[in-house]
């Protein structure tokens, strides 16, 4: 086992004061667990992924689209650490008002469809996506109605999705999509605008966040960093607010099965806009 | 990666093999069906399975997003009924007939999502419920653990006390003391922890609170035997100063007896101030695991504000206003000065209260009309027991520490120092009560007057040494500190 003394480092975007709060919590938990580990935080994805293409951190808390994107720059396989259990089985609903569902999405023809951040793998690239393998180009056929906020967080503060389902609670649109796991959470918290609206669709499963590494990184040093992640115990009451905060009850070893839908998608995106 | 337990698969996909069923029949997330998952789901071990089977295509779409959130993995929404050609507005309305238009052919039928229970309880359970953040214990013991001595406190689910008849006494009252005596609820403390929150009687605390610091958290700072009792019996004996005293008696009365009553009514409602502070300073230092203790303290506050309030208003009722005097506030400040609360119970309650008892006793015996008396009868039902909870409370100190004593006379012996100013009661309260005695300013009437006031002196005495013996003290220490007790009376 390779013996390190300086703490591993994990770039993290802060889109929120909470990161703050969070990774205080956890670098003392791997400091207890006996893999210290630093943090630096960046105020976007595309800061992150250039960080840990220069090795200026070891390991970066991406969302799935700054995952892809770091490997499409790379140029081979990076290594998957770890993942939220929420980020396994991800999933994209679209949303309608009540009593206006579909059965088939080729029915949104014509219609207006909300999209979140048009950086944002569950709320924009992949619903598109999975509605053109459903039949719907979405981009030719349907009038979008985005809400391109908090660029460059790949919608990471469910600001543009809080917008999606306003717009389709007020008539703005017709339909919108966003995260399974943000629709709940809404619902879960009573939003109003939820009341109206019930989900019409639900994607194919996919992976979300994962922490990633370079293939270089000592082999043995990312297992230790691995092992001491998935240890990480809800019940332990100073972890367990730092883990309700993060969104997690478990960590997982991560999956890169997940993430082929959204490397075709941000591929055909490409050729598309090569195309234009 | 090894020894990661369940895999990120696991997570991911429910397996085949057995699964409960649920009918969640029409329920709706955000409209009752959380409410009977979470149920389902709290009888279910972790890795158990439940079809949960409805009658709506949206919910069973967002059913995955949900049972992610709360930790626990799902499997994609699969239609487990189609509707027949005949029937199928029956089975998507439950049998009752449609009341609006026929619901659409996605609605019609059941659909199904599999759901496997995540590891882990909704709520962390503490292992000691009057110590919330104990550094040594991160988690509730499992079932089958090796439980620290006297906790009996197991995972948060299982955690059931069973059918529970409350203990009642005649009359169908249910006492506090008797729920503890019975052990249907913890047993009094010796010690809580200081920082841990407000968790009811009986109640499990969460973990991972705020911490709070509770100066008063050890049973021996502040209990008295009785203490629960004194607490039903202060709630039970509650009286209304604006209702349950006679104020239409409380007629003009003529000089000197007007002044007399406005200047003593006026002495004891400052004294009740104090009353009324000090045991309200000490309330929010007393740790929640002494709910006992807590009410007694509202109710002492409660009473003394009643107080307050009976004497300021027949004082007012008077067309000379009284003096609030100066050296009965230096009196008063001392005592306000007290931080420890065992010396406090001994100063205001057996020393300054004490002696009250015999003062309220003597205006109710002299007052020059109903209205007087009352107030005076009714404040001392309630100092009775305000003096009867200092005893027993200094009391237990004393047999509980026998270095008790000497803290107790230094502290007397402190504020004693601090009134060396004072050398008898104010002048114009004896006036006051000795008119209040004569009744008039004829000679005879006031040597008699005068007589019953120093025959209160001697009985007060004669009573502090008794409560001073009560409370645990010998006859010499008892002595002593009736020496130094205010001539402010509290």
């Amino acid at each position: 086992m390779s013996a390190r003394s300086d703490p591993i480092t994990v770039g993290a975007v802060a889109y929120h004061p909470r990161i703050v709060t969070i990774w205080e919590r956890f670098r003392s938990y791997f400091a207890e667990a006996g893999v210290p580990t630093d943090y630096l935080l960046y105020s976007n994805y595309e800061r992150l992924i250039d960080a840990v293409l220069a090795g200026e951190v070891e390991i970066g808390w991406n969302t799935n689209t700054a995952f892809v994107a770091l490997e499409r720059r790379l140029g081979r396989e990076a290594r998957i650490l770890g993942m939220r259990d929420v980020d396994a089985a991800y999933a994209t609903v679209i949303v309608t008002r009540r009593g206006e569902a579909f059965d088939d999405p080729r029915e949104l023809a014509g219609r207006r469809l909300a999209l979140g951040s048009r950086d944002s793998g569950h709320a924009a690239i992949l619903p598109l996506h999975h509605l053109g393998r459903e039949g719907l180009d979405a981009a030719a056929d349907c009038a979008l109605v985005r809400f391109d906020t908090d660029l460059g967080k790949h919608g990471d503060t469910g600001d543009s999705e809080l917008r999606v389902v306003q717009a389709v609670a007020e008539g703005g649109a017709d339909a919108g999509a966003l995260g399974d796991a943000t629709w709940a959470a809404f619902r879960a918290a009573g939003l109003p605008a939820t009341h109206g609206l019930e989900v019409a669709w639900r994607s194919p499963v996919y992976s979300h966040c994962n922490f990633t590494a370079l293939p270089g990184l000592d082999a043995a040093l990312a297992e230790r960093w691995t092992a001491a992640l998935l240890a990480m115990d809800r019940d332990d009451p100073p972890l367990r607010e730092a883990m309700d905060l993060e969104g997690v009850r478990r960590w997982l070893p991560g999956d890169r099965a997940g993430y082929a839908d959204l490397f075709a998608a941000v591929a055909a995106q490409e050729r598309a806009e090569a195309a234009t | 990666v090894s020894g990661g337990g369940a895999g990120a698969a696991d997570a991911r996909e429910p397996a085949a093999g057995p699964a409960r069923r649920l009918d969640a029949e029409q329920l709706e997330l955000g409209g009752g069906l959380e409410v009977l998952l979470q149920a389902a789901l709290a009888g279910m071990a972790p890795g158990e399975q439940v079809d949960v089977v409805t009658r709506s295509r949206a919910v069973a779409l967002e059913l995955p997003g949900w049972a992610r959130l709360e930790g626990h993995a799902a499997g994609d929404p699969r239609r487990v009924e189609r509707p027949g050609r005949d029937g199928a507005a029956a089975a998507a309305t439950g049998g009752r007939a449609p009341s609006g238009p026929p619901p659409p052919e996605r609605d019609r039928g059941r659909w199904a999502v599999r759901l496997r229970r995540g590891p882990g309880d909704r709520v962390a359970v503490a292992a000691d419920a009057t110590d919330t953040r104990s550094p040594d214990r991160r988690r509730p013991p499992a079932p089958g653990d090796a439980r620290p001595s006297g906790a009996a406190v197991p995972s948060a689910g299982s955690q059931q006390r069973g059918a529970l008849a409350p203990p009642l006494r005649d009359g169908g009252r249910f006492h506090t003391a008797d729920w503890r005596d019975g052990g249907l609820a913890p047993p009094v403390p010796e010690e809580a922890g200081r920082t841990a929150g407000l968790a009811p009687l009986g109640a499990l605390p969460e973990p991972g609170a705020p911490a709070f610091d509770w100066p008063l958290h050890r049973r021996e700072q502040l209990w008295a035997a009785d203490v629960a009792e004194l607490a039903e019996q202060a709630t039970a004996e509650q009286w209304d100063a604006t209702a349950d005293v006679p104020w239409a008696t409380a007629a003009e009365l003529p000089e000197p007896l007007d002044r007399a009553v406005a200047q003593v009514m006026t002495f004891i409602a400052q004294n009740e101030y104090a009353a009324l502070y000090v045991p309200a300073a000490f309330l929010p230092q007393v740790h929640p695991a002494f709910p006992e203790a807590l009410q007694w303290l509202a109710g002492h506050v409660h009473d003394e504000a009643r107080h307050v309030e009976v004497f300021t208003k027949r004082a007012l009722l008077c067309r000379t206003p009284g003096h609030a005097l100066a050296a009965t506030e230096l009196s008063l400040r001392t005592l306000l000065d007290e931080r420890d609360f065992t010396n406090a119970a001994l100063l205001l309650n057996v020393l300054g209260e004490g002696t009250f008892l015999d003062l309220l006793r003597f205006v109710e015996r002299h007052a020059p009309d109903p209205a007087t008396a009352a107030a005076a009868r009714l404040a001392h039902r309630d100092e009775r027991r305000h003096v009867h909870f200092g005893v027993s409370h200094v009391r237990r100190a004393l047999a509980g520490d026998p270095d008790r004593r000497a803290a107790l006379v230094a502290a007397a012996e402190q504020r004693a120092a601090k009134l060396t100013e004072l050398t008898g009661l104010s002048p114009l309260l004896t006036e006051g009560l000795t008119i209040l005695a004569a009744g008039s300013l004829r000679p005879a009437a006031l040597s008699d007057g005068a007589a019953a006031v120093r025959g209160l002196t001697a009985t007060m005495e004669e009573n502090r040494l008794r409560r001073l013996r009560a409370a645990g003290f010998d006859a010499a220490t008892a002595r002593r500190l009736s020496e130094l007790h205010t001539p402010n009376l509290m």
